[in-house]
């Protein structure tokens, strides 16, 4: 299909701000969103402040529902908690909230991603002896294994979008039942305590979604790529079949709020 | 039992022994002990045992350091300041430190067990996973869970079916009770009554966990002070053992309240940390070249704590500029 680099609009957006206005659009009014540092924080505060006014932030570190005056630098920020309904603590954030259930979406990051949504971010390379090291799982495995839909934020390379990820650190939807180590459906590890997964994936270059059976698919091409570049920037052989077209460009009205409003001291937006 | 026996940095660094157990409370670059880290390292200490919720700029510095022979966590890392927890992933590459992983989920139950005096607690959290892949369990590989350490369980999780609901095959995950906490707490009163400001991290529980406890407070103030608000703070003195009053004591972390992460001081350091060369060279410069804390803050000087000073209405910096407008 061909897509029209001339759709982009008038004024001017970087791909950032269309990261962030593409996941502010998975956020569903009336959500309750846990939410990690950064994009995703934008993504909700966006949300909130457009279509999803009812939408709720729940921050791991322990603030819930706060009503940041400041944008948050981190989780752990003191901003995250400013006017919140409840200030805890991980107890209550990690069991209270996402073990019992209450989140419905949330946003996280990844350094590789397979075809069923599994993500890394412990090693690449052999576990026993890895050729780097990264971040470690922190709570992306807990929180992506208990929401009802998780959105990833991912940026489109080769290396980044692979047939197989090296180590499974936050599960997709084929995952491996231990003690055995067999690789099943999400739903059967998971049983009674399944309550969803990976809904989308978001890259600076398309979104992408899931099958019946657990298979990335491409849902939309951003604005001034094509299908092609996608699959150039993709390690494995994407479904192409059932793309719907452009992801649709931000407004000048979500524009003006991640500058002016959100990010105004232009800490994740330079 | 009782009050907590007031102690000098020094003496409370000297309390730990090489090859002990130890977790820090805080999160990630807030409210970490970074004082006590510093001291520990002038110190010389060796084969500690670091299990932790989560890590972060404490570890890195105490892991870069070689203090530490077993890490147990969940991540490493400066957040914004510092993508990654290069001295974790410099040991987990090149050796010289076992890595023991979990999620934070994980973590947390750990720690809640050791809390609460369970001999562990079951999650549904990250299951599927290679968390759980019985070939990456680190400490079995180096044959530590023969059950002759007592820190060490003899299984790094195991599963068992709910015999109440049928909820299935929960994962259990086995207690932490390390043999210190050391732990920065934002208020401390005269009788040991401890408060932090703002989220409370797994702070409680890693307080009940320890064996032993040592704090460190931002200010002490009176307890009838404490006691106007009880239901804000996280425990009474006789959890806690030793008590240390050093202001500023979380610097370059931050301490809702009081002061900020010292943004540029972390961008640094992470920097450095990026070989052992250059993070030997940090070490010397703002480590085993000062003698003491407040030789420490003399070197940081007034400019730079102002900067970073919570504006007391909001409880954090509104001086320090975080973005490009």
């Amino acid at each position: 299909m061909a897509l029209n680099k001339l759709s982009v609009a008038a004024y001017s957006y970087s791909p950032m701000d269309l990261l962030a206005v593409a996941a502010a659009r998975e956020v569903r009014d009336g959500d309750i969103v846990f939410t990690g540092t950064g994009l995703p924080m934008l993504a909700i505060m966006l949300a909130q402040h457009t279509h999803a006014p009812n939408s709720v932030c729940i921050y791991e570190a322990g603030s819930i529902d706060g009503r940041p005056l400041d944008l948050p630098t981190s989780v752990g920020d003191a901003r995250c908690a400013y006017q919140s309904a409840v200030i805890s603590g991980l107890t209550e954030t990690l069991y209270g909230q996402l073990h019992c259930g209450y989140v419905d979406l949330a946003f996280l990051g990844g350094a590789e991603i397979d075809k069923y949504g599994n993500v890394n971010t412990t090693v690449l390379g052999d576990y026993n002896n890895p050729l780097k090291r990264l971040t470690g799982s922190g709570g992306n495995p807990d929180v992506n294994s208990q929401a009802r839909r998780t959105v990833y934020i991912m940026v489109q390379e080769k290396r980044r979008f692979k047939e197989q990820v090296d180590y499974i650190t936050a599960p997709g939807w084929r995952i491996r039942k231990w003690p055995g180590g067999e690789y099943v459906h999400r739903r059967e590890v998971y049983g009674k305590y399944f309550r969803g997964g990976v809904e989308a994936v978001i890259s600076n270059m398309a979104v992408f979604r899931f099958d019946e059976e657990g298979v990335m698919y491409l849902d939309t091409v951003h604005p001034g790529f094509t299908v092609a570049d996608v699959q150039a920037h993709c390690g494995f052989e994407l479904n192409v079949s059932r793309v719907k077209g452009e992801t649709l460009p931000p407004t000048q009205e979500e524009i003006d709020l991640l500058y002016q409003v959100i990010d105004r001291e232009g800490i994740f937006l330079p | 039992m009782g009050k907590p026996q007031n102690i000098t940095l020094k003496e409370a660094a000297g309390l730990i022994q090489d090859g002990q157990q130890i977790t820090f409370g805080g999160f990630t670059i807030w409210r970490r002990p970074m004082a006590f880290v510093y001291e520990l390292i002038r110190q010389g200490k060796r084969n500690l045992h670091l299990l932790e919720v989560n890590g972060g700029t404490h570890s890195e510095i105490l892991i870069g350091a070689g203090c530490v022979s077993i890490w147990e966590s969940c991540w490493s890392g400066h957040e914004l300041y510092g993508k990654l927890g290069e001295m974790v992933a410099d040991r987990h590459v090149n050796g010289g430190m076992i890595v023991e992983d979990y999620s934070h989920g994980h973590m947390v139950a750990r720690i809640l067990a050791g809390a609460y005096g369970l001999p562990f607690f079951p999650s549904a959290q990250s299951l599927g996973t290679d968390l759980l892949n019985p070939e990456f369990d680190s400490l079995g590989r180096a044959g530590l869970r023969d059950g002759s350490h007592p820190k060490i369980p003899r299984k790094k999780y195991e599963f068992a079916p709910d015999p109440f609901y049928d909820r299935g095959e929960l994962l259990l995950l086995p207690a932490a009770n390390p043999d210190w906490a050391i732990f920065y707490a934002s208020q401390v009163g005269e009788e040991g009554t401890v408060r932090v400001n703002v989220q409370t991290y797994a702070d409680a529980e890693v307080i009940k966990a320890a064996d032993k406890v040592i704090v460190l407070a931002e200010e002490i103030v009176p307890e009838s002070y404490l006691r106007l608000e009880p239901e804000k703070n996280i425990a009474a003195g006789y959890a806690i053992n030793y008590l240390i009053k050093l202001p500023w004591a979380a610097h370059p972390t931050g301490s809702q309240g009081f002061y900020d992460v010292d943004a540029d001081f972390i961008r640094t350091f992470y920097r450095a940390s990026k070989s052992q060369e250059t993070f030997d060279r940090w070490a010397d410069e703002w480590i085993f070249d000062i003698p003491d804390h407040e030789r420490y803050l003399q070197k940081l000087g007034i400019g730079r704590l102002e900067n970073i000073r919570a504006n007391p209405v909001l409880g954090y910096s509104t001086r320090q500029k975080r973005g490009t407008r």
